[in-house]
């Protein structure tokens, strides 16, 4: 063979073989109908069998799950709005992945920047950004041709993302620093950066807490209406109150030491922050933007699930759930998942009544019941169960 | 990643650029015999080449960067516990069947995690951290000026006093919700409590600790949580009024306010540390409930002697929407004095604002003659009314009489700096008027400074 003809070769191999993967894809989708609603099931990440499994949302019985490839590692799962597509974020593969939900089959897999983590859908559907916290990036996926259209970067270990209820403008929270990006949706473009606040002079004093591990902002979250966001800092210890409309920071409200995020009650009320360096939980009322209670709690809270008119507070490490009474604001009891457990994030059903915990150490998803608080267990729904979503939940949220 | 498929991808690498680098030398741009359809052919063949070229640098340039960062290692082995349905026969069943019966089994998983090796040193240090004895260090020192303002003269007049007090901290888990805790405290230097002679002390540093400028065991216990952690044990030498007479605004002498009174409630009675039990019922539903016995002498010859019983029920209550408030009621009794007396008291700190707390006590103890009665109040200030966001500054006022007709006025202010996360500054200003039965009214103004470390 000569040179050319070798190159030839080559050329043509790599269109055979990439012809070959595209027909399987289109054959896959032509597939069995196995999930007719996408809002009858619950999606669970598990991270260490690096597969997305799907769970009856009525019988509790897995309808079977997609394996992503080895040494993938998912993060978080999100459905589209419209219910057809799941996507997520390989950590250790750099890749984010879309699934067609009707057939529970891979459909793409596209790379990305270094370790994809959280990620949302616009509004509309038609975007889905995924935050490349390693890669100080966003990778904007364009859903029609599921090309990554547009790397956007300049952010500081970007984790969650927040898109405005018109779509127009999206929030990336950055935990390695404290301020929030605002991100123009139709360009596609980081516009501003928008502090939520600075360290106090004397916080020279203290290099090793301020230049150390930084613990910035993890999240933007939205109130009811869309015209505030309120971003928790967990360096400095409050909770920056954002109005979307100025794009500019309008408050901000001390809370306890370092503050996770701010979880959202459905009734639009209160917002609940999970303080991890004090172990308590601090409970804004986003009428007054003050804080109106703070109550004691538990170690590593990384999530905050509401139901039946309560808080559930998850207490990663200790295996508790610490039940709060949002009518009153004082606490409520405890709900034990385990001993030797490590529970991580949940998501709530769409009627605010059942609660859906991955626990990651047994391998299981507990169902709480948010009136009762009964516990049901679903053992084996794959390894290392890191996350839970439903389609249109309030709840749906990652580490 | 093997060395073989490097091998393979660098081999590839390298035909691909003799293949990129040949056509157009094979092909030369201008030759007249060559059909252009021929030649954009070639070209576009060029192009794609290229890219993919391109796309393979990409791809080692990866494939270096997770090898540096990349334990190698097989994928890892898990012990995964399962709930299986098993029958009669031992035979395992997908679902639960007539017959079966779930058992809990173990068995080992392969699990395709790359971890990078930070993961894998962070996870070490982690297990070892686990199985050490923790040591902690709280130091302070305090130093106070005496300025008599009222009454005869009295020798502490003009007098400045140092403190120096250093704990070491000692923790240890020995099983799960079961830990030991061990705090050796040494001071130096001298109180102005020496020279004041008041009913509380100005300093709180010194209270329930019998020795000075020797090192002493302020406390060693151990702790068990039961009931799914409702139910909390302590035992072993404690100081029962970390868990008993609790305040969120004036409990703390390193941070808060340092004179005993605005620390704890005097009539709680309590003199010494010594060997206890501490029951705490913990539902996290806003209820506590707590029981404890101690001894408080240091004399003692039994565990009969000079005993302290000690009963609280607490309430966190959110009340018109003011904030969080916690609420204490509390009773005693003891036989120190060689009969059983009692005391009762509350302690209540509600927050006003998010930065702003009340707080006050109420205790009556019954003693030889009248009872002794003491209340205190103040308010605590944070946030937004502190110069720095985790400053905190307080204003306090006590007031204690005993039966026999002592009775002792103090207020204190205090300014807490937080430097750093290890280092405090506050200063206070303290003023007290005693007026001992059948004798004089004195007072004195206390400036001080504190400067507090703990890591």
């Amino acid at each position: 063979m000569t040179v050319t003809g070798f190159a030839n070769f080559v050329g043509t191999s790599v269109l055979v073989l990439w012809g070959t993967v595209t027909a399987a894809s289109d054959g896959a989708l032509s597939g069995q109908v196995r999930v007719s609603d996408p809002a009858s099931v619950v999606l669970i990440v598990n991270r260490d069998s690096n597969d997305i499994a799907f769970m009856d949302i009525e019988t509790h019985k897995l309808l079977g799950s997609v394996f992503l490839g080895k040494n993938v590692n998912p993060h978080m799962a999100s459905m589209s709005p419209d219910g057809r597509w799941v996507v997520t974020g390989g950590s250790s593969s750099n890749k984010a992945y879309i699934i067609d939900v009707p057939t529970l089959t891979l459909v793409k897999s596209i790379p990305v920047d270094f370790a994809p983590e959280h990620l949302a859908f616009s509004p509309d559907g038609r975007y889905y950004y995924q935050g490349n916290p390693a890669g100080d990036s966003v990778s904007v996926i364009d859903m029609v041709s599921m090309t990554e259209i547009k790397r956007i970067r300049g952010f500081a270990e970007p984790l969650n993302i927040t898109f405005t209820p018109d779509g127009t403008k999206a929030y990336i929270a950055n935990y390695g620093a404290h301020w929030v990006g605002v991100v123009d949706v139709t360009r596609h473009e980081l516009l501003k950066k928008i502090y939520v606040g600075f360290a106090p002079g004397i916080a020279s004093l203290d290099p090793e807490r301020y230049l150390g591990d930084i613990k910035g902002i993890s999240n933007a979250s939205i109130s009811n209406d869309g015209r505030y966001l309120y971003a928790a800092d967990g360096d400095l210890g409050v909770v920056g109150v954002i109005d979307t409309r100025e794009d500019r920071l309008v408050k901000k409200i001390r809370v306890g030491e370092d503050p996770w995020r701010v979880y959202m009650s459905h009734d639009g009320k209160y917002g609940v922050v999970v303080n991890n360096g004090d172990e308590t939980i601090s409970i804004i009322d986003l009428g007054r933007n003050e804080v109106v209670a703070t109550l004691e709690a538990g170690p590593e809270m990384i999530g905050v699930n509401f139901a039946a008119g309560k808080a559930f507070v998850i207490s990663s490490t200790s295996g508790f759930l610490y039940v709060y009474d949002m009518s009153r604001l004082e606490p409520a009891g405890r709900i034990k998942i385990g001993s030797n457990v490590q529970i991580e994030t949940a998501t709530t059903d769409t009627a605010d009544e059942k609660i859906y915990l991955a626990s990651s150490t047994d391998h299981s998803v507990y169902i709480i019941d948010g009136r009762t608080e009964a516990v049901e267990r679903v053992a084996n729904v794959g390894l290392y169960p890191w996350g839970t979503h439903i389609l249109d939940s309030k709840d749906n949220y990652c580490h | 990643m093997t060395y073989s498929y490097r091998r393979c991808l660098g081999r590839l690498l390298r035909q691909l650029c003799v293949g990129v680098v040949a056509v157009p030398m094979l092909c030369p741009q201008g030759q007249a015999d060559e059909p252009p359809a021929d030649r954009e052919s070639i070209l576009r063949r060029i192009e794609a080449l290229e890219q993919r070229l391109r796309r393979l640098e990409a791809v080692e340039q990866r494939v270096e960067e997770l090898e540096s960062t990349t334990v190698l290692s097989e994928p890892e082995t898990r012990v995964k516990q399962v709930e299986v349905w098993v029958d009669e026969a031992g035979v395992e069943h997908a679902t639960q069947e007539p017959g079966t019966r779930r058992v809990v089994t173990y068995q080992r998983e392969r699990v395709y995690r790359r971890q990078t090796i930070n993961d894998k040193i962070e996870a070490a240090l982690d297990d070892a951290a686990a199985r050490t004895v923790q040591v902690g260090v709280d130091a302070a020192i305090v130093l106070q000026n005496v300025q008599q303002t009222n009454g005869s003269d009295a020798r502490a007049d003009g007098n400045t006093y140092q403190l120096a007090s250093a704990d070491l901290l000692f923790t240890a888990g020995l099983a799960k919700y079961t830990v030991f805790y061990a705090d050796v405290v040494g001071l130096s230097g001298t109180p102005p409590d020496g020279e004041v002679e008041g009913l509380s002390l100005l300093n709180g540093y010194a209270a329930r600790l019998r020795e000075q400028n020797r090192l002493e065991l302020r406390e060693a216990w151990l702790m068990t949580e039961l009931w799914s952690q409702r139910l909390t044990l302590v035992a072993g030498r404690l100081d029962l009024t970390n868990y008993f007479d609790g305040n969120a605004a004036a409990n703390d002498e390193t941070t808060q306010f340092i004179s005993d009174a605005l620390v704890n409630n005097p009539t709680l009675g309590l003199s010494e540390n010594g060997a206890g039990l501490a029951a705490i019922f913990d539902p996290r539903n806003g209820f506590r409930l707590k029981a404890g016995y101690q001894q408080s002498s240091s004399t003692a010859t039994n565990l009969s002697d000079s005993l302290f019983y000690l009963t609280e029920a607490s309430y966190e209550w959110t009340p018109f929407d003011l904030g969080e408030g916690n609420y204490r009621i509390w009773y005693r009794t003891d036989n120190s004095s060689g009969k059983d007396q009692n005391a009762f008291g509350i302690s209540m700190d509600q927050k006003l604002s998010s930065g702003l707390t009340l707080f006050a006590r109420y205790g009556s103890a019954e003693s030889e003659s009248r009872r002794d009665h003491f209340y205190s109040g103040g308010l605590q200030f944070r946030a937004d009314y502190a110069y720095n966001p985790e400053d905190a500054w307080g204003l306090g006022y006590s007031y204690y009489s005993l039966g026999p007709g002592d009775r002792e006025r103090l207020a204190e202010a205090y300014y807490n700096l937080r430097i750093s996360g290890k280092l405090q500054f506050s200063l206070i200003l303290t003023h007290v008027s005693e007026d001992p039965a059948g004798s004089s009214k004195i007072s004195y103004v206390v400036p001080g400074l504190r400067l507090q470390a703990g890591f």
